[in-house]
């Protein structure tokens, strides 16, 4: 007997060798991923990834190598594996977005018996969230933030789903803050990186309209956004000179931006009477010195000088620089414009120099150039060691479900009540703790509102909108309904019968892959969700109804079911690192954007 | 944004099944033949005995994907002459301001009165626009005469 077969039992071995499962995402989680997967010799493992392999991935994806760079993650990574594909795992790599419907058909998700995620942005997570509702495949998700990681198990319509705990979305600034009247130094770099560097060398369209009705629907004073409304014309003006090689460019920008411009908001005195006056930079005044250091072939290391903050003098020194780069860069023909990228040095020495100097102009601190690359890249620090640590996590809280026979789609058994959500952390005494599943939130958007299952459409004998309106109806027990296609499109109700005639193929928007809602009319049953797929036959999913409960009913419930949690709802330290105590951690919170 | 068009849904049917006297709203429909959930067009009268009756105002209304969780737009056409209608005939109206007042539970029909009431009843501390805000505050004549032209080429029957 193997010792895997010994450590996993023998029953439980068969079934993780003759099983498919899915990894979504082969970055730093997913390399983890992928190495605990082979280990334990799951049968059939596809990965899935839409990036390719930059520098900055090398220090942590350790599957990847410098001669990797440029290429696809998912197809390096399943044979980067292959030396130590001890157990002969089968592996398949796929180029592409998971969001895919045409590439990754619902069919194609079927497949498998488990889905991990090892995701770093929402919007594929709720996506991988939905197909695991639709298909009630268990999924696996998880997280990490520096030293924070989570893993939460998910037994779709058993236990919370991805959606059942609201998330944040990301902060904005009002454009007034950012454009006249900045008081922290995050305002003055997503000035420099969203406003002036994306005016100057990004590509642009024209969005003269917008600007004007956003910067109305924020302030009245008209003085405020004439001036807003000239500078982004001048800025034009010096985004046309980016084209001229040889002109003063660089000594012309400065001079706008900080000292024109500054000048005038000076004068919009409305704006000062509660803050403190910008104080535009005197050019003239900084000329020599400024051409010293130009002169002088050592202040090239200013460059990387990247954990020291710049004087003034340095950082106008960087400014010139980078902005002579950049324009040889697009003057030359070579590249017609140079999209913001934090690993692109003159782009990031640009908006590092411009973010700082106008925090001089408003008495701001300046920033180091380490710091202002961690916030203009929106970068959380990825660790591996987190990675690993959450990875094996991922892995071992899926073998339970491999201990059981396998039984009909939806039922987990007994799976879900033992199974945990894992906290990690550096906090003392928290450094692992999980929690015991909750139930699905009665107000969950995507798993409480609605039924869910796969509505089959021949494409050769498709029936009319009407017919479907009419099957739809009497299979369910609706009395009328209303049919929504995709984000909104209302294509039926009582009052809108435009297209009851028309073949559903017809019906723009009807393919493949996309949503289409039924909402009841009279508010008895539960709202319906078909994932639409066309092929060869006609076929409604076999499904039972809920009554509909109305909401202040459902959160009446839930509270009295007390935390709405499986077992009895406490939260268990795990004693692996400190034996200690049982603090629950701070807070439940979710897994977020939290990155690879 | 399944939240989005089942609310959407709902007050369309809420709409149909009881809506204030005088006022119409319905979704627009889009090119491709079906009505588009996010875009509204509607109407609104002005209350009789004041300046604005007699005329149906039209609108705009225009659903973000985060609805309910945000508020809608609403819209007057450009120009539209009002205190609290900027320039661009964006509404400036605490109901509708995410920091303010909006709340997810605020109903298509509350949003339409509250544009009535906002009509005759302007609010002299967020003023939008300058011409109708100056006359409003400082020469009532005029301010009445241009609110009347006005009504009178959104008159109704
Ligand atoms: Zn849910």
């Amino acid at each position: 007997m193997k010792s895997l077969e010994r450590v996993l039992g023998p029953e439980r071995y068969l079934r993780i060798r003759n099983t498919s499962v899915l990894m979504v995402g082969a970055g730093g989680i997913g390399c983890e991923l992928l190495k605990n997967l082979i280990l334990c010799g799951f049968g059939t493992i596809h990965a899935v990834d839409l990036d390719t392999i930059t520098l900055s991935n090398l220090n942590r994806q350790f599957l990847f190598r410098q001669k990797d760079i440029d290429q696809s993650k998912s197809l390096t990574v399943v044979k980067a594996v292959q030396n130590f594909n001890y157990n002969d795992c089968k592996l398949e790599g796929h180029h592409g977005n998971i969001m895919d419907t045409e590439k990754f058909p619902i069919e194609w998700w079927d497949q498998f018996s488990y889905i991990f995620n090892a995701l770093d942005n929402l919007e594929a997570r709720r996506y991988v969230n939905k197909m695991a509702l639709f298909l009630r495949k268990p999924l696996m998700e998880s997280g990490t933030t520096g030293f924070d990681g989570q893993i939460q198990p998910i037994f779709p319509y058993v236990t919370e789903c991805f959606e059942c705990q609201p998330k944040v979305t990301p902060k904005t600034y009002p454009v007034c803050t950012i454009r006249s009247t900045p008081s922290q130094p995050i305002h003055c770099i997503t000035w420099a990186k969203e406003f002036l560097y994306h005016q100057l060398f990004d590509e642009l369209e024209d969005k003269t309209q917008d600007q004007r009705r956003q910067l109305e629907s924020e302030t009245l004073d008209r003085q405020e956004i004439d001036n807003l409304l000239r500078e982004s014309n001048e800025l034009a003006e010096l985004r046309r000179m980016v084209l001229e090689p040889g002109s003063q460019f660089a000594q012309e920008l400065i001079h706008k931006i900080f000292q024109v411009d500054i000048e005038r908001l000076v004068n919009i005195e409305s704006l000062w009477r509660t803050r403190k006056v910008p104080e535009p930079l005197d050019l003239l005044e900084l000329q020599h010195e400024l051409d010293a250091l130009l002169q002088e072939p050592r202040s090239q290391t200013i460059l990387v000088k990247d954990t020291s903050t710049w004087t003034l003098l340095e950082n106008l020194y960087v400014l010139i620089r980078a902005l002579e780069s950049l324009q040889k860069r697009i003057s030359s023909g070579e590249e017609s414009c140079v999209p913001f990228d934090k690993d692109d040095e003159d782009s990031l020495n640009f908006v590092v120099a411009a973010a700082n100097l106008r925090s001089v102009v408003f008495h701001i601190d300046p920033k180091t150039k380490f710091d202002i690359k961690q916030i203009a890249g929106n970068i959380i620090p990825a660790i591996a060691t987190t990675n690993a640590i959450i990875s094996g996590f991922l892995v071992l809280a899926s073998l339970p479900f491999y201990d059981q026979e396998p039984r009909s789609r939806g039922d987990f058994g007994p799976v879900p009540q033992t199974s945990s959500t894992v906290f990690t952390s550096i906090r003392p005494n928290k450094y692992v703790t999980a929690a015991a599943l909750s139930q699905p939130s009665p107000l969950c958007p995507a798993c409480s509102l609605s039924a869910r299952g796969i509505l089959h459409v021949s494409q050769k004998d498709a029936p009319t909108l009407g017919q479907l309106v009419e099957i739809i109806k009497k299979k369910y027990g609706y009395e009328d309904i209303a049919l929504i296609l995709g984000k909104a499109k209302l294509i039926y109700d009582v009052d809108f019968d435009d297209n009851v005639d028309r073949s559903v193929l017809e019906v723009a928007g009807f393919v493949s892959g996309e949503l289409l809602q039924v909402q009841d009319d009279n508010d008895e049953l539960e709202n319906l969700e078909f994932y639409i797929s066309l092929g060869d036959k006609n076929e409604l999913p076999e499904l039972v109804l809920r009554q509909k409960v109305k909401e202040k009913e459902k959160v009446k419930e839930n509270e009295e079911n007390g935390t709405g949690e499986l077992n009895n709802g406490a939260l268990e330290p795990v004693e692996i690192i400190d034996d200690e105590v049982e603090e629950p951690p701070t807070k439940r919170q979710k897994i977020l954007d939290i990155i690879d | 944004m399944s939240l989005c068009k089942t609310r959407l849904q709902e007050e369309r049917k809420q709409w149909r099944k009881d809506h204030p006297f005088g006022f119409y709203a319905k979704p627009n429909k889009a090119p491709d033949g079906s009505l588009d959930l996010t875009q509204w067009t509607a109407g609104i009268p002005g209350r009789p005995g004041t300046l604005w009756a007699d005329a149906s105002f039209p609108i705009t209304i225009t659903f973000p994907e985060e609805y309910p969780s945000k508020p809608p737009k609403v819209k007057f056409p450009s120009g539209f002459y009002h205190p609290n209608v900027y320039p661009s005939g964006t509404v400036c109206l605490s109901i509708l301001n995410e920091e303010q007042d909006w709340r997810p539970a605020i109903t298509l029909k509350q949003i339409v009165m509250g544009v009535q009431e906002l009509l005759d009843s302007p609010n002299p501390d967020s003023p939008a626009q300058e011409p109708a805000w100056k006359a409003y505050s400082k020469d009532r004549v005029t301010y009445e005469k241009k609110v009347r032209e006005q009504a009178k080429r959104y008159a109704t029957g």
